[in-house]
């Protein structure tokens, strides 16, 4: 059942009316977590590199070392870089924490980041055709895309993606924009030439491939192949990570898809109501919210993506009471729950047929 | 002749090297922490002792905190040993921290040179404005608080000090005219001052000034009340006085206009007039405007200016690309955030919303800000 313009007016009000409830309260109390989170993000990140190094006095140091880099890179990763290069932060006019400037300890370039997913996905999020983040161009989780006879291995697909996810990541707009090809789509724009993405690619690439597997296994002497293979399990570490989380958020067993046609001159109701659909959350403890940058809560990160996302996990009740008012779905469940339900699907989509999860226009 | 030569490309090649090891170090820094400077990357450790630690500012202690007749605070700063200093007239930018943000204004400094040169201390008056954003807060820190300040800039500055001049100052804009006469160590002709005030009891810097017109005698004060004097009777008085080379005029818009427009009718050429405008903008109301109005509004782009006009009922980002201006943009919709741009001044309304930013500097979206007042916008 779809809801009525009128009901999408007044789901777009009473959700306008939590968000503005919640920027009203921003304040000091946020610039100190965000604050607090960098300096253990910092920390971690130094004892991380120090730890490893001290491998040589007992193994265990170096895997506390390994351990505490790959903190150090999720805390950069999910709750500092994801949410700050979504302007979360923007309002605080802190040069370190402003989506403007900020650069994270990952393959993929912020600017980059900021164009395919902010953007991209964000505005139009599980769109058929227009978000390439439903299976990101490889997998395919639901009848509503072709069935080819590559999707036969797309769980080894999965896995190489979720080992590899920094530079899929990085190299998803280059994918989109088919900057190695020829053979261009009708029809995209881009605000960056193909010779700039190359040349950003490239650049941060390099550096990070630099600073962990050359500059500081050098550093270390001795302790070079310690310090190499540790660096590498860290991000080894931090992708699978980042990728399952990522995978929870829209590809769980009740998320919905839509087609172009429902989404033409769309009203903001509307796409409050396809954010809803479109994403699924997880329950579980706050360091566990925390660890996912409050992806747990994408709900309410693609109902509100430009609030700090510590306030998420307080407003899913009420966002979930307004879901209910207009029987809208509210997809959520336990970690493990969901993340069966992912992998069902990768397992499932690789055969053809099946159900299709874009449901029939009104 | 030649040595003198050899010398300069020498200087020249030391400059190009340590412009290009800096170069070396950030693109170092970048890689190992993706930050610009290693003290970018520690800064959330520094914060942990110095908690409003900012990048590219310099460091003052708050020495004292007075506020003036209600109407202003003097504020006393003692500054950081790294501050470049600043040539008397010009301006800084003080940024505090209210509720978690970092706001800032610019204000002129006040007192003289030497204090800074002795003590390394400044002064500014910065008139309280009740309902404004910033100055409340201000009112509030304590003596012992850190704030942060950027560098002196304005070329409101005492240009020919061997030729006659005349400098005419109303309420506040008093400030950046009291900081060149207190620096003014060497007197070499005559120097009026025309003060124009509300009353003589709450004018701000006054005494400082006329303890320098009892000991200068070079220097001479001439105070204007307006609960005594009306305007008309004011700028009947400037003709009496004699004419001067060089006239600085520091005050409100509207103040300014009149006393130039006067000038130049008594024949002074208008190379002799310097000024400096400020002054509060006019508060816009909150609700959405009806009448079409057009803004003008100024796109820097790579630091070239571009005035445009821009309806206040359509949104910067329309108002750019129907000028043929092309700034980064994504959803149109206030979300995406890649549309974010620098606001240098002006003040903008948040179409979604209706909340009206401030006038000073700061970042907007585009695709969700309509303008309000005059804009400047880097791009």
């Amino acid at each position: 059942m779809t809801p009525t313009p009128t009901q999408l007016n007044d789901l777009q009000r009473d959700l306008d009316r939590l968000k503005q409830r919640i920027l009203d309260q921003l304040g000091e109390d946020d610039a100190r977590y965000i604050k607090r989170v960098s300096l253990v993000q910092r920390l971690s990140a130094i004892a991380g590199r120090i730890f490893m190094v001290l491998g040589f006095v007992t193994p265990w140091l170096w895997l506390v070392g390994v351990l505490s880099l790959a903190l150090a890179k999720i805390l950069d990763n999910m709750e500092i870089g994801h949410n700050v290069l979504h302007g979360q932060y923007d309002w605080m006019n802190d040069p370190l924490l402003h989506s403007k400037h900020y650069e994270w300890d990952i393959a993929c370039d912020a600017g980059s980041w900021q164009r395919t997913h902010n953007y991209e996905h964000h505005t139009y999020t599980n769109i058929i055709g227009k978000d390439r983040d439903f299976g990101y161009g490889l997998l395919r989780l639901s009848n509503d895309l072709r069935w080819r006879i590559r999707n036969l291995w797309q769980s080894a697909t999965y896995v190489v993606l979720s080992v590899l996810f920094e530079w899929g990541i990085a190299y998803h707009e280059l994918a989109g924009q088919r900057v190695f090809s020829q053979k261009k789509k009708a029809g995209r724009h881009s605000q960056v030439s193909d010779a700039q993405l190359k040349k950003v690619f490239f650049s941060k690439g390099t550096r990070q491939i630099i600073k962990d597997y050359v500059f500081f296994p050098l550093l270390a002497g001795p302790m070079f192949f310690w310090v190499l293979g540790g660096n590498f399990l860290a991000n080894l570490i931090r992708n699978l990570w980042t990728s399952t989380v990522i995978f929870c958020g829209h590809f769980t067993q009740g998320v919905h898809t839509f087609t172009q046609e429902q989404c033409q001159n769309e009203s903001r109701g509307h796409w409050y109501y396809r954010q809803m659909l479109g994403s699924s959350n997880f329950t579980g403890p706050t360091w566990l919210h925390i660890l996912t940058g409050h992806l747990s809560c994408q709900i309410e990160h693609h109902l509100f993506p430009d609030i700090p996302a510590r306030h998420y996990p307080s407003m899913t009740s009420e966002v979930q009471a307004i879901a209910h008012k207009y029987g809208i779905a509210y997809n959520t469940g336990s970690f493990i729950g969901q993340y069966a339900g992912v992998f069902w699907r990768i397992i499932r989509y690789s055969f053809p047929g099946g159900l299709n999860t874009t449901r029939p226009s009104m | 002749m030649y040595n003198c030569t050899l010398k300069l490309s020498n200087d020249f090649e030391v400059f190009v090297m340590i412009v290009h090891l800096q170069g070396v170090w950030s693109s170092f820094c970048r890689m190992l922490g993706n930050q610009d400077s290693l003290l970018c990357y520690l800064l959330p450790l520094i914060r942990v002792v110095k908690p409003n630690y900012l990048p590219g500012v310099y460091r003052a202690k708050i020495l004292h905190l007075g506020l003036q007749h209600q109407q202003g605070v003097h504020v006393r700063l003692k500054v950081s040993r790294r501050w470049p200093g600043f040539v008397a007239g010009q301006h800084i930018e003080l940024i505090i921290n209210k509720n978690g943000r970092n706001i800032k204004r610019t204000f002129s400094l006040c007192s003289s040179l030497s204090q800074w040169q002795k003590h390394g201390e400044i002064e500014l008056f910065c008139r309280v404005n009740p309902d404004g954003y910033f100055t409340p807060t201000l009112r509030r820190l304590k003596v012992g608080d850190e704030v942060n300040i950027g560098q002196a800039f304005g070329d409101f500055v005492w240009q020919a000090h061997d030729q006659t001049s005349t400098f005419i100052a109303a309420g506040s804009g008093i400030t950046p005219i009291a900081a060149m006469l207190l620096s003014q160590r060497q007197w070499h002709c005559a120097v009026t001052l025309v003060y124009r005030v509300k009353n003589r009891l709450q004018a701000p810097l006054l005494a400082e000034l006329q303890r320098l017109a009892q000991q200068q005698t070079l220097f001479s004060l001439v105070v204007s009340e307006s609960s005594q004097e009306s305007a008309s009777e004011f700028i009947t008085g400037l003709n009496t006085l004699p004419q001067t080379l060089h006239y600085y005029l520091c005050g409100p818009r509207d103040f300014m206009q009149t006393v130039r427009e006067n000038l130049l009718g008594a024949g002074v050429d208008h190379a002799g007039i310097h000024q400096e405008q400020f002054g509060s903008v006019s508060h816009a109301s909150s609700s959405h405007q009806e009448n079409d109005e057009q803004i003008i509004t100024t796109f820097l782009q790579a630091g070239v200016p571009r005035n445009v006009t821009v309806s206040n009922t359509s949104n910067l980002l329309q108002g750019a690309e129907l000028h043929g201006l092309s700034p980064n943009f994504g959803c149109r919709m206030g979300v995406c955030f890649q549309c974010v741009c620098q606001k240098v001044s002006g003040q903008v309304r948040d179409i979604r919303n209706g909340l009206l930013s401030g006038h000073g500097e700061e970042q907007i979206q585009l695709c969700i800000s309509q303008p309000v007042s005059q804009l400047v916008i880097k791009l």
